[in-house]
């Protein structure tokens, strides 16, 4: 009997805990959500005053990115500790932060998105998501066709699509895309699934831009010789580096070169008849709720600062005076499909459509 | 709280009891079905009919079915033998099995499947233990391997209430049938299996309803074979581009079908096949002493069930989230605990997801078990007709898949018309916890206040104690092991939860199941495996202290 009294005492003990912490958590929520009201009076002050003033910037940027994690949050620390402010990310597949752009449309909290399909950022341009930013710093000094002329996109970086490969499994790694058609590669393909990877998609209708219609015979042949849609990149590479699978098509190459400078057995070819390159867009939206903190994000997207942790990461910097890191190939090294952007932009749904019913 | 409102009907507690669930749950599941009915914003049944009955949705659906009855084969091949075994040998004086058995179902399904993945894939873990099963191993990546995969997580369900039955039917009525000169088979055909046959529907059911609302398992595994069901259907619609929330719904709808028609069933069958086995006699339980072929015989099968269902995933869990490099497989020195110390490190995103799902399930955990405590004290005896109702939507949550909700919750909350700006907070993803397993507490709390007798409560008022005096001092304490179990389990679950975390959780947030999908998807799998084993320790270790607390109790 006694014991148990005192083992109620221990039961009293620890709901007197739980207490405690819902009254002072509940005191942390409360603090949250009238932060949540905060930044509208301190961007409305901010939007007077230019960013190239040196008034200091104040209140928040909400970014949705498509970008490798690692790199996201390196940016995302960059800017902070040089500006200031804070920064709200949403990390996902370019089909995930689409999918959370159209769910939030009644209610937008986004001022930034980053893709990693340029014409992607293309439609959104086209159906008035986005709004120019004339004045971005460094715009100028991007590559050709990685800005467009409105200003709305800002290809900050890029990745090339390649065929990587396990080196364990590996000798003689496939030159072309059609040679994956071939008996030995039967079951050991996969690709990354394009509606979800913004690049696979932009491989697709690439190749499907410069052979037309008759570059679906390519995709039904891969079908039948066992190529599996699997997920996004990185699912598509993973098993590539583990060696359940021999190769990975269409992949995006900086996870590649990181991989192999982790010490993992894979490596990458680009095809010889070509591939695509992939501008990641950044862009700013319409509807941007902290529209000057947003100026300045792009800003530093295109410092020398966030462009070397743009090279760091392996992927090509969109700066032509910044170069790729100097173990993976250049820019001017790959050979490219011919393709229009303008021609992916406006079949890219079709073709997803279409791939899906091949693939699934 | 009126300790006394069973008289009055519909009292201010009962109003505000159902007050409180009607905006949490009813609505949020009704906005599911009318969506699920309107197609561009006008009411039209027929065409969203439509969409139920083109040709893609037949197939997911019945692959949702056929999956739910494949699993239900496969977990009772797993549990019956199990159930028999712990019930009437030797077997079942092992305290340890008992807490055994429950790790499959413990281990959040994504993860699991996930270690299944790497295990079996070509050049997998079991080819490099065992190079000659390369050429099985490539079976497994197909329905007969996906409902293995889930029968081995959801067997313990079917386990625990076929062990709890044949216990019950006693030694009594076999030894009559054995004096009688039936044999081993013949008692089992004609007195053990009808005994056991309400029971073993109902779990069977269950695993049924679990198995269709599996999102997890689906997700990882499902995907990577093609097969795909109602519920990733569902997260695609809703979280991948082009969404489609018309057809999420829809899907929504059916699935909510699905499972609201099966518990009917389970309602039905159980009134149906009722046995009255306990009687005054109490009951004698004398285990049987096995023999050592038996004995040997049983311990195999024991061994095998908990090598495939706790043995196979976790040592590609554990593995994983030590390699050093991925490609390197189980070479000697390709360990390290580096991603551990990543992990635990301030400030990581990782250590980030973790505090947040520590946090969050901490403040879910108590909100739910506040007001799980005033909804069963509402509830009481189920006698008003607001008690009944206010049982029933409490209950809500248990019942529908936890997709269903989620989804129900995004359109109320993110609706234009809606006034309160939760949605994208921290507060919504504590709410939709709370909604979630919200269920758990009010059944423990009613659990432990049926057993009050209402004495207590009498001589409380006899004493010229006042209703709050009442309910501090004599219900309260007494119903406080219930609360701290619902609180408890609350904890454990919410901190691993993962289809509504990835639906609702605010843009820039992650906890440990989304950081650890994520990284499945985007990052590092090894890390992805360390946060999982870190995850599943801590909330196992909880439920270890609770389940050490509740036998001090006894």
């Amino acid at each position: 009997m006694k014991k148990q009294a005192l083992m109620r005492g221990k039961w009293a003990s620890l709901l007197m805990i739980a207490m405690l912490t819902l009254s002072a958590c509940g005191g942390q929520a409360s603090t949250q959500s009238s932060n949540q009201g905060a930044p509208e009076p301190a961007s409305a002050q901010s939007a007077e005053a230019p960013p190239s003033e040196t008034k200091k910037p104040s209140g928040k940027v909400v970014v949705y990115t498509a970008g490798p994690a690692g790199l996201a949050d390196k940016i995302l620390e960059g800017f902070q500790a040089k500006t200031g402010l804070t920064v709200e990310q949403f990390q996902g597949t370019t089909g995930k932060v689409l999918a959370r752009l159209e769910a939030e449309k009644s209610n937008p909290v986004a001022d930034i998105v980053v893709l990693a399909s340029w014409p992607s950022g293309m439609s959104m341009k086209q159906e008035g998501w986005t709004q120019a930013y004339t004045e971005a710093v460094h715009a100028d000094r991007l590559y050709d066709g990685w800005v467009d002329e409105d200003r709305h996109l800002f290809g900050y970086s890029a990745s090339a699509l390649g065929i990587t490969y396990n080196t364990k499994l590996v000798d003689n790694p496939p030159s072309d895309w059609s040679d994956l058609t071939d008996a030995q590669w039967t079951g050991a393909v996969n690709i990354p699934d394009p509606s979800l990877s913004g690049s696979a998609l932009d491989f697709v209708s690439g190749y499907l831009n410069q052979y037309g219609e008759s570059g679906w015979s390519l995709f039904d042949a891969l079908k039948q010789n066992g190529v599996t849609m699997a997920g996004a990149n990185q699912e598509a590479l993973d098993p590539v580096v583990t060696g359940a699978k021999s190769v990975v098509m269409a992949g995006v190459d900086y996870m590649a070169y990181s991989a192999k400078a982790k010490g993992e057995p894979v490596d990458i070819v680009y095809p010889a008849s070509g591939t695509v390159i992939n501008p990641r867009p950044a862009m700013i939206l319409k509807d941007a709720p902290n529209l000057d903190n947003a100026k300045l994000f792009i800003d530093y997207l295109l410092s020398d600062e966030a462009q070397a942790l743009v090279a760091n990461a392996y992927l090509l910097p969109g700066r032509t005076d910044v170069p790729a890191k100097e173990d993976r190939t250049q820019v001017e090294e790959i050979k490219l499909l011919q393709y229009d952007w303008n021609w992916m932009s406006e079949n890219g749904d079709d073709i997803t459509t279409q791939f899906m019913n091949v693939f699934k | 709280m009126q300790v006394r409102s069973g008289r009055t009907r519909f009292s201010w507690g009962t109003s505000l009891a159902i007050g409180l669930l009607v905006p949490a749950i009813v609505i949020p599941l009704c906005l599911v079905i009318l969506n699920s009915l309107m197609v561009d914003g006008q009411f039209d049944p027929l065409t969203a009919l439509g969409v139920v009955l083109a040709p893609g949705v037949a197939s997911v659906l019945s692959n949702t079915l056929l999956l739910g009855l494949l699993v239900v084969a496969g977990a009772t091949a797993i549990a019956f033998p199990m159930a028999y075994l712990a019930a009437k040998t030797e077997l079942g004086e092992k305290r340890w099995l008992d807490v055994v058995i429950i790790i499959p179902f413990m281990t959040p399904p994504y993860i699991g499947s996930m270690g299944w993945i790497l295990f079996m894939q070509p050049r997998g873990f079991l080819e490099e233990l065992a190079p000659w099963t390369a050429a099985l191993t490539p079976q497994f990546f197909s329905l007969g391997g996906l409902v293995t995969i889930m029968s081995f997580h959801l067997y313990p369900f079917l386990y625990l209430m076929l062990r709890n039955s044949i216990q019950r039917i006693g030694q009594g009525y076999e030894e009559a049938g054995a004096l009688h000169g039936a044999g081993f088979g013949y008692r089992l055909r004609r007195i053990v299996i009808p005994l056991l046959f309400g029971s073993y529907l109902m779990g069977a059911l269950l695993v049924f309803v679990k198995t269709i609302a599996e999102f997890g398992t689906p997700a990882t595994f499902g995907r990577k074979i093609g097969f795909y069901v109602l519920t990733t259907e569902i997260h695609r619609l809703t979280s991948s581009w082009p969404i489609d929330f018309g057809k999420a719904t829809a899907l929504a709808s059916i699935l909510l079908t699905a499972s609201l028609t099966v518990w009917y069933l389970q309602s039905v069958m159980s009134r149906k096949f009722r046995y009255q086995t306990l009687g005054g006699k109490g009951l004698r339980t004398r285990p049987s002493r096995l023999r050592l072929l038996g004995k040997s015989l049983s311990w195999g099968y024991v061994g095998i069930v908990l090598l495939l269902s706790i043995g196979v995933p976790y040592f590609s869990i554990i593995v994983a989230s030590l390699q050093k490099l991925r490609g390197n497989g189980l070479a000697w020195g390709n360990f390290t605990l580096d991603h551990y110390a990543r992990l635990l490190s301030w400030g990581s995103p990782g250590f980030k997801a973790l505090t947040n799902s520590i946090g969050l399930a901490l403040l879910a955990a108590t909100f739910a078990a506040v007001i799980g405590t005033f909804l069963a004290l509402q509830i009481r005896g189920s006698a008003t007709k607001g008690q009944k109702t206010t049982d029933l939507f409490s209950l809500l949550p248990n019942t529908v898949p936890g997709i269903v909700i989620a989804v129900g919750l995004v359109l109320f909350w993110n609706a234009k018309w809606m006034p309160i700006p939760l949605y994208n907070t921290y507060g919504m993803a504590v709410l939709t916890y709370v909604v979630f397993f919200l269920p758990y507490t009010v059944q423990y709390v009613k659990a432990s206040f049926s057993q009050l007798d209402d004495k207590l409560f009498q001589a409380g008022r006899v004493y010229g104690g006042t209703d709050w005096y009442i309910f501090r001092r004599i219900a309260l304490p007494l119903l406080l092991p219930g609360i701290v179990a619902g609180w408890m389990m609350t904890f454990t679950i919410s901190a691993r939860e993962l289809v509504a975390s990835l639906m609702l959780l605010p843009p820039s947030m992650h906890v440990s199941a989304t950081y650890i999908f994520s990284q499945f998807e985007q990052g590092e799998v090894s890390m992805g495996m360390a946060m999982a084993v870190l995850t599943v320790s801590l909330t196992t270790i909880i439920l270890v202290i609770m389940n050490q607390l509740e036998s001090y109790r006894k």
